[in-house]
């Protein structure tokens, strides 16, 4: 009964409650940094998936989120394809780019997975910029259509937020599900050390894997709809320096937590635009955040739950006088 | 094959490849006595740059007082970098805390999180556009020697980049704070038990460090007549590019994949786009990563 009360007041925040105050506030410009937060928020909820929970620190998401983005808009530019299938099948080819591209650095733990991640964003962003007669190069591609399905509704600010709020609540969706499993417990046993995990029999290369194409493919789709809320992408919207903000993001908001991802989101997006009059100090502002709450806060706002915790909230139930568990009663 | 223009490159390609050098260095230095990767090197390498620009522009002194202000500006920022990005999370002495995971990435994420704000600053009031260079220093007055052309700054590279790989190796083999750096870097906790002091060690590594990347930054700006806050950026990836494929905590082996890096970009840029170039480096990471994941010059790491 909790759980579907949380669930509802979740749906109508970010359904009524948030567009309703940003249509209050003016709208337009509102709604565009709000479909930012949203983008992003897919972004670090599927990165926390590779680099929260299975441990395994990403550097280059910015590179995949690319691929999103640009596959979504060749789609959608060269064959006229509407959102609801460049989303998806950017999705998978984002997934298979990322499976195909991994695949190689699986065998990595810690740094040096780090620094191939690095790499291949790297590769990824070069080869963006250079493919010219793929991509059109530092040009970009412009005149992406926006999120519309003709006779139902049309491009606009307010369309274009209600479709990365319902992306990003079904993305947070799939990946609570995810991560609260059999299967998100056999992702942290490989976080928390994967000699121990392989050798308990699970097939800790396959997890990884997985896990990661699981996260490319939402990386993707929040590229395509990142392409089709802008109307323009250019390689230099995917840099290194992206996949940091991500990282920063996650960190801020405690490794490993789903809500503490949206969390990052909207702080290291929302406070710069706050302090949009004292100046544009947006990264200044990133760095510092990300460099004080690992210094003060090292598990984050929303660090993930101790798994003791979880297991004395179930277990201390059977000393509880008040609850029929257990055998007190 | 041959032909001049080939081994043009090819020298051209030598010179950026001792840069890269002069950079791997400091990261090496760094991971060898630390065990944590330092992203704020590249930034450094900028603060060389501009404290030898902003020398210039003021009162104009001779070259070789600019590359001593480099050398102090890139000492005062590696120490400062010490204490502010990585002295904090050495909160647990023990060697198991020291070599941690956590410690690890949570120093890789400070040091991150200070190269932005650094770089942020500079920008800010610098201005993210290249910075003008009084002609009189620019390192690019042509030397021609039998039908290859050359640039002074190149002889400049080459002279201070052997001197400073020679003082370094004098350094670390035979004087006694480089003695006390290989004992850290073996050790930590042994070398605090026969009573080195780790702290001041410490230190002294990111100072040597800094003041390698800082004069490598300056001779840069000078010679490629660029020098803008961002700069730090990719001769920092290329050189932690190095020290992977080199093994770690090897310099010997940062060195050389150094200088195979600089060719291997000058050779692929004589034959495509300009812009691909920067492909080699990660293609060279992530092949290096794949078929010798302790690098090529690395010695027996348990597990990577």
């Amino acid at each position: 009964m909790r759980r579907i009360i949380s669930v509802s007041l979740l749906l109508a925040a970010v359904l009524i409650v948030v567009p309703g105050i940003l249509t209050l506030v003016g709208g337009g410009y509102w709604f565009r940094v709000m479909t930012t937060i949203g983008v992003f928020s897919i972004l670090t909820m599927s990165a926390n998936l590779i680099t929260g929970t299975t441990g395994l620190m990403s550097l280059g998401h910015a590179g995949f989120y690319g691929i999103g983005a640009y596959a979504t808009a060749l789609l959608s530019t060269k064959f006229g394809w509407p959102f609801y299938l460049t989303l998806p099948v950017s999705g998978a080819i984002t997934a298979a780019f990322g499976i195909l591209l991994a695949l190689p650095t699986m065998r990595l733990i810690g740094i040096y997975f780090a620094v191939a991640t690095l790499g291949l964003g790297e590769i990824i962003h070069v080869t963006l910029l250079n493919w010219v007669d793929f991509t059109r190069g530092p040009m970009g591609i412009s005149a992406i259509p926006g999120v519309t399905l003709p006779g139902v509704f049309t491009a606009s600010d307010t369309t274009h937020y209600y479709a990365v709020a319902i992306t990003a609540l079904i993305a947070a969706f799939v990946l609570g599900r995810l991560t609260h499993s059999y299967y998100g417990n056999a992702l942290r046993a490989v976080r928390e050390d994967d000699q121990c995990a392989a050798s308990m029999g699970l097939n800790v290369v396959g997890l990884k894997i997985q896990s990661f194409a699981f996260a490319c493919f939402f990386a993707g789709v929040a590229g395509g709809l990142w392409a089709h809320t802008t109307g323009y992408i250019s390689p230099g919207d995917f840099r290194f320096s992206e996949s940091i903000l991500i990282l920063a993001m996650m960190v801020v908001g405690g490794l490993g937590s789903l809500p503490g991802a949206v969390l990052g989101a909207v702080i290291l997006l929302g406070l710069p635009e706050f302090l949009r009059p004292i100046g544009d100090y947006r990264m200044i502002v990133v760095g510092a955040v990300m460099f004080f709450s690992i210094l003060f806060l090292p598990r984050g706002l929303l660090g993930e739950t101790p798994v003791l915790t979880v297991v004395r909230r179930q277990f201390g139930l059977a000393w509880d006088a008040k609850s029929n568990l257990g055998w007190r009663q | 094959m041959f032909d001049i223009f080939f081994v043009q490159q090819l020298v051209n390609g030598l010179s950026i490849g001792l840069i890269y050098a002069l950079v791997a260095i400091g990261f090496t230095l760094i991971f060898g006595v630390l065990n944590v990767v330092n992203f704020a090197h590249g930034e450094i390498y900028m603060i060389g740059s501009f404290a030898g620009l902003m020398a210039i522009t003021t009162f104009a002194p001779p070259l070789f007082v600019v590359i001593l202000i480099a050398l102090a500006a890139g000492a005062l920022a590696g120490f400062g970098l010490e204490r502010l990005a990585f002295r904090p999370f050495r909160r647990f002495r023990d060697e198991a805390s020291l070599k941690s995971k956590a410690i690890r990435e949570a120093t890789l994420l400070s040091s991150l999180a200070v190269s932005i704000i650094v770089r942020e600053i500079a920008e800010k009031i610098f201005g993210s556009n290249m910075q003008s260079i009084p002609q009189d220093y620019l390192l690019l007055k042509p030397i021609q020697i039998g039908s290859l052309s050359f640039a002074d700054g190149q002889f400049l590279i080459f002279g201070l980049s052997i001197v400073m790989l020679g003082g370094l190796q004098w350094l670390l083999k035979r004087t006694r704070i480089g003695l006390s750096i290989r004992a850290v870097a073996n050790n930590p906790m042994g070398a605090a038990y026969v009573g080195i002091n780790t702290e001041r060690t410490i230190i002294a590594t990111f100072v040597i460090g800094s003041t390698l990347g800082a004069i490598a930054g300056l001779i840069v700006g000078l010679y490629q007549g660029a020098i803008f806050p961002a700069m730090g950026f990719v001769p920092g990836v290329k050189a932690f590019v190095a020290m992977v494929m080199g093994g770690l905590s090897s310099i010997g082996g940062a060195v050389v994949c150094a200088l195979i890096l600089g060719m291997a970009e000058a050779i692929t840029t004589s034959f495509f786009a300009q812009g691909w170039g920067d492909l080699v480096a990660y293609l060279f990471l992530v092949i290096t990563l794949i078929f010798f994941p302790t690098g090529l010059f690395g010695g027996g790491r348990e597990r990577v």
